[in-house]
């Protein structure tokens, strides 16, 4: 197991050195610099010069990025020129929120999607599977920034029942922390409901269709048993890849959902990056979402053996 | 089984229904006894995308310099009929030839650390203004000498005659900055302005308190909190429930404000231009009868009625219709399609051809206009190629590259009209310099006419060159659309990039 472990670090190690080399490349090939943007339409070309020169964007950009490495490596991850503070802290500072809704919007999507996933497996092609079948289609079908407008609209404007456009941290009040997150994490698990349902009741139907489900059904057990104890164990192994995958694409942000609802998240701080060409301060979001995704996926696999004896013992084995 | 699930469901929908509702009664009962008991001492401005860190002398971006002039105080200003006023500066004396100014300040103005403001800081706010990295630089190049006299008597002086010298001191990035605090101000401004700096969460928030200290008539309401709304619509919703005061808004909202309960829509006017830039390096754009003919097919009232629902003036050159500069030149090349295809036909193409139009992406009303600018073009057999790009690509390919056949853009904020045009001297370099160097003298020499009238004559001549000979088509003076709390008084619009906010009040 610990073996397993330290290999899966060593892979993400890689896998982040690359991300960051492609990311710098990519960046250095696409139009606009910093120096410009500062300068706006006001600035002459000797100007642009002299600013680039002083920011250090003259140079070749292999050295600039090892001079970036170097600092990764001393967990300096540079400072924003756009908001002149360090970009290890404005990515701390975004994570509240950004895992907040992460994590309540994967509840409330993961509730919904076991619940019905395995309610229309069991009732396949009943009307409790085409309810839930329309769900999952509607809810992948609709954009999410149309369904946040109509919440605003109507929860917001029309019934006030939520804010519109405040968020507040934990530490100003729970209750209304929580009421802020309402709306944007009910409008994110309506888009990911559909995968996750999709997943769920898939692998609930092959599970049900086992051998040994028969066995137990004979056996005389209580088809809670049969079901719950089972059944769902089993197929749960495919479904968590999906939703760890899932709630490490939530953790990278949502553009979409923090514009609408104007939540200071990763997303938007990672778009005003690019658009800005804050090069130090995209590396840094990058490099964050990338780590993030490495340790879900590391957090699956342990999730999945703990689940599954089977897999546990292979990985045993090959110690 | 199906019952089960759907008595979870229900009730659990039931439950969250029931928080909502009991919490928000309570909210609409606290919220209304704070507007109708205690006083609104809040005022909450929404923006849509973060300022470029809060250092005004190191910036171009508008969104800094809007919150900074409330921080930062410049040695003089101007009121929204463009008249300049005192600040820092109390009195000014020009010399007889127009070479030097001689600025009075006011004693006892302290900065938000308390220390007191001298000519020593004004000498130093020039100098770092100056350095490399500060975008404008070059207009304060001709500055040679600065003298302390006493500690409240400061004199400029410039190596060549400029008479519009006196405006540039009124720009928000002339800010007097505290030396001291000089290294960090991107992060924690300290100046001597009506409000004081508390706290700016990236993404989030700015917020502002009165400085009692002040040395001017004092705020009238005491925070003022910037409030980042990224969508629009949200801005809109967010005005709709009292969460903010202000917030920018599209044309076509201002007749549903009016139209509703406890809100107002307003209408500024801009000191604003746009234009359609043409690259008269372009194969056909290099033809003077080809951009006349361009000039000629657009319908500017078209696209004002479209685009900015009425509301803009159509102009015929460089400056805005509320400049003190401004002559109307709209007839030097009137809307006239016929006429158009004419000249296209005798610059040797009559059957037209295709160009490319660069639209900046987070400029709706620029993107629009461009719609209407290629389909109104059509007509004269012109097809234009449209692309949308991200500001940074814009930046880069069309104002340093002059990667570029036509675009539509804004320029805006001067006061003097030299800093308007002077990008058309041929040799500046600028995108749409005029390459035939046409008004190169006729620049030269507003410069050093120190005679009004002889200077506006100038101008005027200037006007008309640029008028005909068409490096850009000039479409219209911007207004500016807001959207208000009914009990938000006082909000006015200046000609340069300044949010005056010690002036608004709540009725």
């Amino acid at each position: 197991m610990l073996n397993y472990i330290i290999k899966r670090i060593w892979s993400a190690i890689a896998v982040i050195f690359v991300v960051s080399f492609i990311t710098y490349f990519v960046l250095m090939f696409i139009p606009g610099d910093a120096a410009q943007l500062i300068l706006g339409t006001d600035a002459t070309a000797e100007q642009l010069a002299e600013l680039r020169t002083a920011m250090g964007l003259d140079r070749p950009w292999l050295i600039q990025y090892a001079e970036w490495l170097a600092g990764l490596i001393r967990l300096d991850f540079g400072t924003s020129y756009l908001y002149g503070s360090s970009v290890l802290e404005l990515i701390i500072e975004r994570l509240p929120v950004t895992f907040s809704v992460a994590f309540f919007s994967m509840l409330i999507a993961s509730v919904i999607a076991i619940v019905l996933g395995v309610v229309s497996a069991i009732h396949k092609n009943k009307f409790i599977d085409y309810f839930s079948r329309s769900i999952m289609q509607l809810g992948s079908a609709l954009p999410s920034f149309w369904i946040g407008m109509i919440f605003i609209v109507f929860f917001g404007l029309k019934l006030k029942w939520f804010p519109i456009s405040d968020y507040v941290p934990m530490s100003e009040g729970f209750l209304s922390y929580l009421k802020c997150l309402v709306m944007p994490c009910t409008v994110l698990a309506i888009g990911e409901v559909g995968t996750l349902i999709r997943a769920v009741r898939t692998s609930m139907i092959d599970t049900l269709e086992q051998d040994y489900m028969e066995m137990a059904k004979v056996k005389g057990l209580r088809s809670k048993t049969v079901y719950f104890k089972y059944a769902l164990r089993n197929a749960m192994i495919a479904p968590i890849n999906v939703f760890g995958m899932q709630f490490a694409k939530l953790m990278g942000g949502t553009v979409v959902i923090e514009s609408v609802f104007s939540l200071p998240g990763l997303g938007r701080l990672l778009l005003v990056s690019v658009e800005q060409r804050d090069l130090v301060l995209l590396q840094g979001i990058v490099m964050f979402i990338t780590l993030v995704v490495v340790l879900a996926s590391l957090a699956v696999d342990i999730a999945v053996m703990l689940l599954n004896p089977r897999i546990r013992a292979k990985e045993g084995g090959e110690q | 089984m199906l019952k089960k699930v759907l008595a979870v469901i229900l009730s659990a929908a039931f439950i969250l229904g029931a928080a909502g509702c009991s919490s928000s009664s309570e909210e609409t009962s606290s919220s209304s006894e704070t507007t109708e008991a205690e006083e609104k001492d809040t005022l909450r401005i929404a923006y849509t995308a973060d300022p470029e860190g809060l250092d005004p002398q190191k910036t171009s971006a508008v969104s800094t310099l809007e919150i900074t002039s409330n921080i930062f105080d410049t040695l003089i200003t101007c009121d929204s009929d463009w008249n300049i006023i005192p600040d820092l500066a109390n009195d000014w004396t020009v010399s007889e030839d127009g070479m030097s100014i001689i600025f009075y300040l006011n004693e006892g103005v302290l900065f938000h650390n308390g220390r007191e403001m001298t000519a020593q800081d004004v000498k130093y706010s020039f100098e770092r203004l100056v350095l490399d990295d500060s975008p404008k630089a070059s207009m304060y190049e001709n500055i040679n000498s600065i003298v302390i006299d006493d500690d409240y008597t400061i004199t400029f002086s410039t190596e060549t005659l400029d008479v519009d010298f006196l405006l540039s001191f009124a720009y928000p990035w002339v800010a007097i900055i505290p030396e001291e605090c000089s290294d960090d101000l991107k992060t924690n401004p300290v100046g001597t302005g009506a409000y004081k700096f508390v706290d700016w969460t990236p993404q989030q928030s700015v917020t502002l308190v009165r400085n009692d200290d002040y040395f001017g008539t004092k705020a009238n309401i005491e925070n003022v909190e910037f409030v980042l709304i990224a969508d629009y619509t949200s801005q809109l919703a967010a005005l709709m429930v009292g969460d903010i005061d202000i917030t920018e808004v599209t044309a076509d909202q201002i007749d549903v404000l009016n139209s509703t309960d406890g809100l107002k829509g307003e209408i500024m006017d801009h000191n604003s231009i746009q234009i359609l830039a043409l690259n008269q390096e372009n194969e056909y754009l290099s033809n003077e009868k080809v951009r006349q003919a361009i000039a000629m097919a657009i319908d500017k009232d078209e696209i004002i009625d479209t685009v900015m629902w009425g509301n803009g003036t159509k102009i015929g050159s460089h400056l805005p219709s509320t400049s003190p500069y401004y002559v109307d030149t709209t007839d030097v090349m009137p809307y006239d399609v016929e006429a158009a295809k004419e000249l296209l036909a005798e610059a040797g193409y009559p059957d037209g051809f295709t160009l490319s139009l660069k639209l900046p992406k987070p400029y709706q009303p620029h993107c629009d206009t461009g719609q209407i600018i290629a389909d109104q073009l059509s007509k004269i057999g012109i097809t234009c190629d449209i692309e949308i790009i991200e500001w940074a690509t814009w930046m880069s390919d069309v104002y340093t590259d002059k990667n570029y056949d036509m675009t539509v853009v804004a320029h805006s904020g001067r006061l003097d009209p030299y800093n308007f045009l002077s990008r058309y001297k041929s040799t500046s370099g600028d995108y749409i310099s005029l390459l035939s160097g046409d008004v190169d003298d006729l620049l030269d020499a507003a410069l050093q006419e120190t005679d009004e009238d002889a200077r506006k004559e100038i101008y005027a001549e200037i006007q008309y060159i640029l008028a005909e000979e068409v490096p850009c088509v000039y479409i219209q003076t911007i207004c500016k659309f807001y959207g208000l709390n009914e009990s938000v008084q006082g909000f006015k619009r200046f000609p340069i990039d300044i949010l005056d906010l010690k002036s608004v009040s709540f009725s």
